[in-house]
């Protein structure tokens, strides 16, 4: 076992195209940028996938059944997996949490220095600001972190996010975005590590600093988070 | 002084898990402490010994020399408590033998507990057996448990019919076992170890085991939802209940051969 505490990021949301794999793959490209073990579990069912866009980081887990769900909670508390980060799809939603509740999964993961955070992407849906108070409730001794992902939510002002959101004490923020950046970066053959380290030829000059900036905003916070959850 | 107590678990129902029931059982005993000793009527071979080795001997509860080793030792013995597995078909005949050797009768006056846990089938024969049963109870503390383990759904059940016999038995209390998944039911059976033991993750010899984190985590599930139940009924407090001033009892009366089964 690891002395180090390497962070386990789960992005989640009970509703859909709030933009989860899009938080997932920037969180893994952030690591892969930096040259640390990463590895991303997609519990997607329906494209495009965190597997779609990062192959050759992302295991495809299926928890539905008992053998499914060990595959994956005892691949993801093995000692060799770097940082984790599961891309979670809103229709595994409760049963993710549930299992996660019923087998005390994020104490063992604790117990060994894997520190747990849950990136919850906020919506305007009732049903969003319902499932938070409930893992606020039912997780209260885990990070649970507000995200704002302005690209796919922007109807929401932060003064009517729902109230519990409003009382976490931070939260992670994904920036506005042009559209054709917006389009380059849905393209699966897109990755944000390779743009980190040197422009794509087909990006026109004119959108590269506005990507740069939008990236360094996301990976400044990324980096903040690593250093509250002591695993920077 | 804490009385000595007698805890019969049975049904007349195979398959129904009365091994598993007193499985929980002894884990819940070791959790609080409670010295205990228990009996596995599956000769020759036996099931629950396979599981708690160490606090288990295997009889028959046909056979009178076994007889008295559980029930002549029952003031001698260092236990507390003394559980007894009663296999298949031989509850009423165990009943009836212990009335016969005045058992039931020192449970009456105070001298042992007696505590029977009955494991009730989805049948309305299971219903009947209620009734069967209930003619040997005298003060016995009554439990009738509704086991899921085996995929159970208990639909022949009526509720107001089961709830009229309920009543016919004063004092009565249900329990409820739910269903453990089956991988892992299936995985602590291959392991040959307390439920407790798999939760923690050892063999049988206490050293390290490499039993799925999942499984395990639904197991201590299980295994807290009951304990849950049974602190809810006051088992702890049922056992450890203080003598009364009369004096211990003597040797049961000779004992009666329990029908074959």
């Amino acid at each position: 076992m690891s002395d180090k505490t390497t962070p386990l990021y789960v992005v989640c949301s009970p509703c859909r195209r709030v933009g989860k794999t899009l938080v997932s793959r920037l969180l893994t490209e952030f690591y892969v940028v930096n040259d640390r073990p990463v590895a991303a579990f997609d519990l997607a069912d329906e494209g495009p996938q965190l597997a779609d866009y990062l192959p050759d980081f992302t295991t495809i887990a299926d928890i539905s059944e008992t053998r499914g769900q060990m595959a994956f909670f005892d691949r993801l508390i093995a000692d060799d997996v770097g940082v984790r980060i599961i891309d979670l799809d809103r229709r595994v939603f409760k049963n993710f949490f549930t299992v996660v509740h019923e087998i005390r999964f994020f104490e063992e993961a604790r117990h060994r220095s894997i520190e747990p955070l849950i990136l919850f992407i906020i919506d305007p849906d009732p049903k969003s600001a319902k499932a938070y108070a409930v893992l606020r409730h039912q997780l209260a001794q885990v990070s649970l972190l507000p995200v704002r992902n302005q690209i796919e939510t922007a109807a929401i002002p932060y003064g009517d996010a729902p109230s519990k959101v409003n009382m976490a004490p931070t939260s992670l923020d994904i920036p506005l975005l042009d559209f054709p950046l917006r389009a380059l970066m849905d393209r699966q053959s897109f990755s944000f590590s390779r743009f980190w380290r040197g422009s794509p030829a087909d990006l026109p000059a004119s959108l590269t600093p506005e990507l740069s900036r939008w990236v360094e905003r996301i990976f400044f916070q990324f980096r903040v988070l690593e250093r509250l959850l002591g695993c920077a | 002084m804490t009385k000595p107590a007698v805890v019969l678990i049975g049904g007349d129902k195979g398959g129904v898990g009365k091994t598993t029931v007193a499985r929980t059982l002894l884990d819940y005993f070791a959790r609080q402490q409670l010295r205990v000793r228990a009996f596995d009527t599956e000769v020759p071979r036996g099931t629950l010994k396979r599981f708690h080795p160490d606090v288990t001997d295997v009889v028959d509860i046909n056979h009178v020399p076994d007889q008295m080793r559980i029930f002549d030792t029952v003031n001698s013995t260092d236990a507390t408590v003394s559980l007894i597995d009663v296999r298949a078909g031989l509850l009423s005949p165990t009943l009836h033998a212990l009335r016969n050797i005045g058992f039931i009768e020192a449970a009456k006056k105070g001298e042992i507990t007696f505590v029977l846990f009955h494991i009730l089938g989805p049948s309305i024969a299971s219903l009947d057996e209620i009734v069967d049963t209930a003619a040997y109870l005298g003060d016995a503390k009554y439990f009738m448990v509704k086991n899921f383990i085996n995929n159970t759904y208990f639909f022949e059940w009526d509720e107001a019919t089961h709830a009229a016999y309920f009543k016919r038995i004063p004092g009565a209390v249900g329990i409820t076992i739910p269903k453990l998944v089956e991988m892992a039911a299936e995985q602590v059976d291959l392991a040959s170890v307390p439920f407790a033991t798999f939760i923690a993750n050892q063999k049988q010899s206490g050293a390290p085991a490499s039993y799925s984190f999942v499984l395990r985590g639904y197991v201590r599930h299980w295994l807290e939802t009951i304990s849950a139940e049974y602190d809810r009924v006051n088992l702890t407090d049922i056992l450890e209940a203080k003598e009364s001033s009369r004096p211990p009892i003597g040797r049961p009366r000779p004992i009666i051969k329990i029908a074959e089964s």
